[in-house]
């Protein structure tokens, strides 16, 4: 039910751009860091967080990436892809703050195969704009809660790793201490 | 008869009003892009039931399932369940009912696929186990067809192949499969007769596929299945999404019985049409020949059926009507109302799938 909960609702997260495209935009204030430091660390959480993203920089400080991420369906005890949202990610950095979003988001729905494993639907994408043109009401509702619940998921792991300090030199392992004995002697 | 068509009135309205909400959905993880780090145990499934009636009274088209006339009928009970950890996963799917009886090929066995699968690579995966073959444009699974009923292709072609294979993706739109499969098509276990007896078998089906995906949303599988004792059959499916609304689907395939025992043509078309949201109308146009053997003429059957799917929520109603008409010589026999033989048939079904 929790999970249900936090699903819910997060439509509102979402806002339109100047195209009529949802997007969720983020400035975040982080006082004392330059935009340097700020655009590595966004890199680190790229690769550590989004690893199978194709990601694109342009100028110095700003970043462009392209994942998507998959949606399920439940009901009671069954549970199974439903399909797959792509979207694009933005962040710029400047001195003392940052900002990201999120947009050009598309559903591609999921069927399945002979195989039993859930793909996606052969030449089938939909804005999600126009999502309801596509699918019922209910259900295109549902792909926007989910954007938006994602959407503040993701961004509140960029903040969280923004704020980390991430150390470039590893720590020299300790060797574990192993009690010795001399026995011929006591 | 006309207790029965009121009764399905009810049932349609029924199905029409049910308000099949979407359930609550869930997110992925974060960075998980197609593959989530911690995917859960992924549970599917459906359920079928039909009425279908032949205007001759009898039961013509012997096509794979929903055989029965004039009777309120049940397809399957269809569950899955399928894991993936890192690189590997599995898939275990069971069926139950009389569907299932026809597809599966051990009586009191009820598994439609049972598999392991292993990612070597982004690009290489091994796969073995029991699957459904790949070959052929329909399934076994109501949910994996455009139409109820089923073609003479899928009908006269291999199920399941229990073997063992490996799928290379050059890139994101040429990729190739090749295995070797259990002897004889739509068997657990490979086994050889020799005389009247059943001793051990023999894995001896070499099958390849072909995936090209030449534009957007079109997806051509160029197949073949040949083995000594299975025959060989070099299979074409293909089906190009050409506009949101428009899809086509072609099926060609030919077939040689081992030992010069005969075999098979066929060609079917399948266009569909998204009028709606809810509501999908297709066609499949079909010609299938067996080829002559020994003194045995060919013999060929044409068939059209219309078939639309109405959606609501996660039931799709499907009616249906087909039309066979069959040459003299071919060697399944139609009927009319008189019971006397006859080169066409005719057929009306109402069918629904609750698929999860």
């Amino acid at each position: 039910m929790l999970l249900i909960q936090t699903v819910y609702g997060q439509k509102s997260l979402l806002a339109l751009d100047e195209h009529d495209k949802y997007i969720y935009y983020q400035v975040v204030s982080q006082p004392g860091a330059s935009a340097d430091s700020l655009d590595k660390k966004a890199l680190g959480f790229v690769k550590e967080s989004l690893p199978k993203s194709s990601v694109k920089t342009t100028g110095d400080t700003t970043i462009i990436l392209k994942d998507r991420f998959v949606t399920y369906s439940v009901l009671a005890f069954a549970k199974h892809e439903s399909g797959e949202i792509k979207f694009t990610l933005t962040i710029e950095c400047k001195n003392d703050k940052y900002r990201y979003w999120l947009t050009d988001f598309v559903f591609i729905p999921y069927e399945k195969n002979r195989y039993g494993v859930f793909v996606p639907s052969n030449g089938v994408e939909i804005p999600i704009e126009k999502s309801s043109s596509h699918v019922d009401k209910k259900e295109a509702e549902g792909y926007l809660d989910q954007t938006g619940a994602f959407c503040k998921q993701l961004g509140d792991q960029l903040k969280s790793y923004m704020l980390a300090d991430h150390p470039t030199n590893k720590k020299t392992e300790q060797q574990p201490v192993v009690k010795k004995v001399v026995t011929d002697k006591w | 008869m006309k207790k029965v068509l009121l009764l399905l009135s009810l049932f349609i309205i029924a199905i029409l009003s049910a308000n099949a909400a979407t359930m609550p959905v869930d997110t992925g993880k974060v960075g998980t892009g197609a593959d989530p780090k911690d995917p859960p145990l992924i549970f599917s499934g459906s359920v079928d039931t039909y009425w279908k009636y032949d205007f001759s009274g009898h039961g013509n088209i012997p096509t794979s399932f929903a055989s029965d006339q004039n009777s309120v009928s049940i397809g399957m009970v269809d569950l899955g369940v399928k894991k993936k950890v890192g690189k590997a996963a599995f898939v275990g799917e069971l069926s139950f009912g009389p569907r299932s009886d026809q597809s599966i090929p051990t009586s009191g066995y009820h598994i439609q696929n049972l598999y392991v699968s292993y990612d070597v690579t982004d690009k290489f995966n091994l796969s073995a186990g029991y699957m459904s073959t790949f070959i052929g444009y329909e399934v076994i699974s109501p949910t994996g067809n455009f139409n109820y009923s089923t073609s003479y292709l899928f009908t006269n072609g291999p199920f399941q192949n229990a073997g063992f294979k490996a799928t290379y993706a050059f890139s994101d739109k040429v990729s190739l499969m090749a295995g070797i499969f259990n002897n004889y098509w739509n068997t657990y276990t490979s086994f050889r007769t020799v005389g009247n007896t059943t001793t051990s078998g023999d894995v001896s089906t070499f099958g390849a596929q072909l995936t090209v995906t030449p534009a957007k949303g079109w997806t051509a599988y160029l197949n073949v299945a040949t083995g000594s004792y299975s025959g060989t059959e070099f299979d074409l499916t293909t089906a190009y999404q050409i506009t949101d609304a428009f899809k086509l689907g072609l099926n060609a395939a030919t077939f040689s019985a081992p030992n010069s025992g005969g075999g098979f043509d066929g060609v079917a078309l399948y266009p569909q049409l998204a009028v709606s949201k809810v509501v999908t109308l297709g066609l499949r146009g079909e010609y299938f020949e067996y080829k002559s053997v020994g003194t045995t003429p060919s013999s060929n059957v044409t068939g059209l059926t219309a078939t639309a799917n109405i959606k609501a929520g996660a039931i799709t109603l499907i009616p249906e009507i087909r039309f066979d008409n069959k040459s003299s010589a071919f060697p399944i026999g139609f009927v009319d109302s008189n019971g006397a033989s006859t080169n066409s048939a005719t057929q009306f079904l109402i069918a629904a799938v609750y698929a999860f």
